[in-house]
């Protein structure tokens, strides 16, 4: 039985090693396509393998009191601020005031950006996961996900339809703090590993419960394919993953094909404003009205479902399982709110928080804490049972 | 030998003979890929890029490149002009340009913007620039070496010059050949659809004019023609054919515009540069004179902004 699993998700993989080497002949765009699927398969294995889920890590620790995956979450951004700084250090050698590092997920700091957070943490509560946690249960075969995508669009297109209006009384004046033009980059590293620590032993203090006992692994193969990875793995390879995609590509994200998508299909049906002021101006998940069938974040995100398929095969983790009506619905509607707020704050979970803090991004921390809020809030008003 | 081959070989020494001027030109303006891979470390060559996608630079240039960015290095924000004298001598210190250097220029897009760097650096009378033909495509293609550290350089001492006004051409300039008050040639270098008048701007694109079609007079040679897939500017000879067929031959002074006047100072550097003509691009362009009030302008299409 387990060498039928083991062969179906070597199959997965092999397929993506295939698409990644056809790709990479294409002209221009081909090793960068490339790449983002091997980065993608990369970050889809990596989070499947140790459940890197930030509602599930909020939820856990919120109610249960539950700190590993919450110290994943601090080792990810502590891994990622260091390879960042260090990539910047190459790309711009001193911190320009006038100047940006290129395609980092800085983003203005708003009300807009505080009330998206909020509302993408609610809509997680709602549907049971972040966007990024829903691709790759979408690998595990949870078949309620593509309802949460789905709702996730819609949500889009009604971000896209307050845009304007957010965008001329809250966005536009809104000042773009990057930490390095005000403490240079050793400052920034500093500062943010000091905050980093100081979270990990405000989690420590809280954390009560026992974790759960990690099922002794048998063999070194048992450990990686079988057995969930220690937090602390998960958070590092995070942290690599996405220095490695910002060195190369573009900081990681999965709601840019997305929103991409919803924007070009809602333009063509005439729902959208003529133009959306100021929109593509920002750096973060952009999502530019689509001209090409695959881009980098398109095949990143596919291959980050395969990825998760291929590891969730090896673990006996994939449970194809058909959602009630009442599992669908909770999932569009968690769906659209974190369609809303994603789009607001120019990101989700992994664009806004985590690439966004790993660049010095004051945005990343204001949507950190935000979207906290908007699980705990939901926690307590939303009743419905978590699906994860 | 046979007549006809006899014939052929006079043919052919006449057309070395009669393109010499022009394929010199090409030598004087152009380094090749291998050139510059070669010439690297030569203290006295310094690579520039002007890319049109922010990003590119960082995540891989020619190694030892200065980072220029056209939106904010090249213009004047505030006025819409080019680069003030200050601001274009700052960026030549930065860059490390001294008066003995060769600089090579460079971009994506098929050098789009490498070339209006060309034609600042023209105005501003520094000598000695280059493009590398091919740009970033070509180098890329080749898979020649790319690095991601930028370098800051020791301050440049090169020395800008007076603005030189016979490259650039103004609005009164525009309209004065437009209305046969002076002898002249536009090329207008859109593409055909813009040009008749189809379409106000091609899809995605912020700037526009609130009027469709062209300069009456302006003849239609779209910049994409003078490149090889490659990217690579064509020959003399090639490059002259396609003027000449629309009536370009240099008999007259030319002005290149386009939308913005960035991609047409690359049909102002094969006509100026690699063909020897008389050249004056005009960076108002199309959103400027298509909205200028009282302004002839002539649209086959006959496409009216608003109407539906």
């Amino acid at each position: 039985m387990s060498t039928l699993r083991y062969v179906s998700a070597a199959t997965v993989l092999a397929a993506v090693f295939v698409a990644a080497w056809l790709l990479a002949s294409l002209p221009e765009a081909g090793r960068s396509l490339s790449l983002s699927v091997l980065l993608g398969a990369a970050f889809g294995i990596v989070l499947q393998r140790s459940r890197f889920c930030f509602y599930c890590i909020a939820r856990d620790f919120i109610d249960r009191k539950e700190t590993a995956g919450m110290y994943a979450v601090l080792i990810a951004l502590g891994a990622g601020t260091l390879g960042y700084h260090a990539v910047f250090g190459a790309f711009l050698p001193v911190p320009s005031p006038d100047r940006l590092p290129p395609g980092a997920h800085i983003g203005p700091v708003s009300l807009a950006l505080v009330a998206g957070a909020f509302v993408f943490g609610v809509g997680m509560r709602v549907s049971g996961s972040c966007i990024s946690a829903h691709f790759y249960r979408l690998g595990e075969g949870a078949l309620a996900s593509p309802f949460a995508l789905l709702g996730a669009g819609l949500g889009f297109v009604l971000g896209f339809a307050t845009w304007n209006t957010l965008y001329l009384a809250w966005i536009q004046e809104a000042p773009v703090v990057w930490l390095p033009q005000q403490l240079g980059y050793g400052g920034t590293v500093l500062l943010q590993g000091v905050v980093l620590a100081a979270l990990a032993w405000a989690v420590s203090r809280r954390g009560g419960a026992k974790p759960v006992a990690a099922q002794a692994a048998t063999s070194p193969w048992l450990a990686v394919l079988r057995d969930r990875w220690p937090p602390a793995v998960g958070g590092i390879l995070v942290g690599f993953i996405g220095v490695i995609a910002y060195l190369r590509i573009a900081p990681l994200g999965v709601t840019a094909e997305l929103g991409s998508v919803a924007r070009t299909v809602a333009s063509s049906t005439g729902w959208l404003p003529g133009r959306l002021e100021g929109l593509d101006t920002f750096a973060g998940c952009a999502t530019v009205v689509k001209s090409v069938l695959l881009s980098n974040n398109g095949a990143f995100v596919l291959a980050l479902v395969a990825g998760a398929w291929s590891a969730a095969l090896a673990a006996g983790a994939f449970r194809p399982k058909l959602p009630s009506l009442k599992d669908i619905a909770r999932n569009f509607g968690g769906g659209v709110l974190m369609g809303w707020g994603g789009m607001t704050a120019l990101g989700c979970t992994v664009g806004t928080l985590l690439s966004g803090v790993m660049a010095g991004a004051l945005s990343g921390w204001i949507f950190g804490a935000a979207c906290f809020a908007g699980v705990w809030a939901g926690l307590r008003a939303v009743r419905a049972p978590a699906a994860a | 030998m046979s007549a006809r081959k006899l014939l052929l070989g006079v043919f052919a020494a006449l057309a070395t003979v009669v393109s010499f001027p022009a394929t010199a030109q090409h030598a004087k303006y152009l380094v090749t890929t291998e050139w510059l891979e070669k010439n690297l470390n030569d203290p006295k060559v310094r690579v520039v890029e002007v890319s049109v996608n922010p990003g590119l630079f960082e995540r891989g240039h020619i190694p030892g490149a200065a980072n220029v960015s056209w939106h904010t290095d090249l213009v004047d924000t505030v006025n819409r002009d080019i680069a003030p004298p200050k601001q274009f001598q700052a960026l030549l210190a930065r860059s490390g340009i001294n008066a003995d250097t060769t600089t090579i220029l460079y971009g994506d897009n098929n050098n789009w913007f490498a070339a209006w760097g060309a034609w600042i650096f023209d105005i501003y009378g520094i000598d000695n620039v280059k493009i590398l033909d091919g740009g970033r495509k070509k180098w890329e293609a080749e898979g020649r070496p790319l690095s991601n550290s930028a370098k800051i350089q020791t301050a440049g001492t090169a020395q800008i010059k007076q603005p030189n006004p016979a490259l650039r051409a103004h609005l009164q300039d525009v309209l004065a050949v437009a209305r046969n008050d002076k002898q002249g040639v536009l090329v207008d270098i859109r593409s055909a659809d813009e040009y008749n008048g189809k379409i106000f701007a091609p899809n995605g694109v912020p700037e526009l004019a609130v009027r469709a079609g062209h300069v009456p007079g302006a003849v239609n040679v779209t910049w994409s023609k003078l490149v090889a897939e490659d990217g690579t500017f064509k020959s003399a000879a090639e490059l002259k054919a396609i003027y000449q067929a629309a009536g370009v031959d240099g008999s007259k002074p030319i002005i290149t515009y386009c939308r913005i006047g960035e991609r047409s100072s690359h049909s102002w550097f094969a006509l100026r540069k690699l063909l020897g003509y008389d050249v004056r691009n005009y960076d108002g362009s199309w959103t400027e004179y298509g909205n200028s009030v009282g302004s002839p302008i002539s649209n086959p299409s006959g496409t009216v902004w608003g109407k539906t």
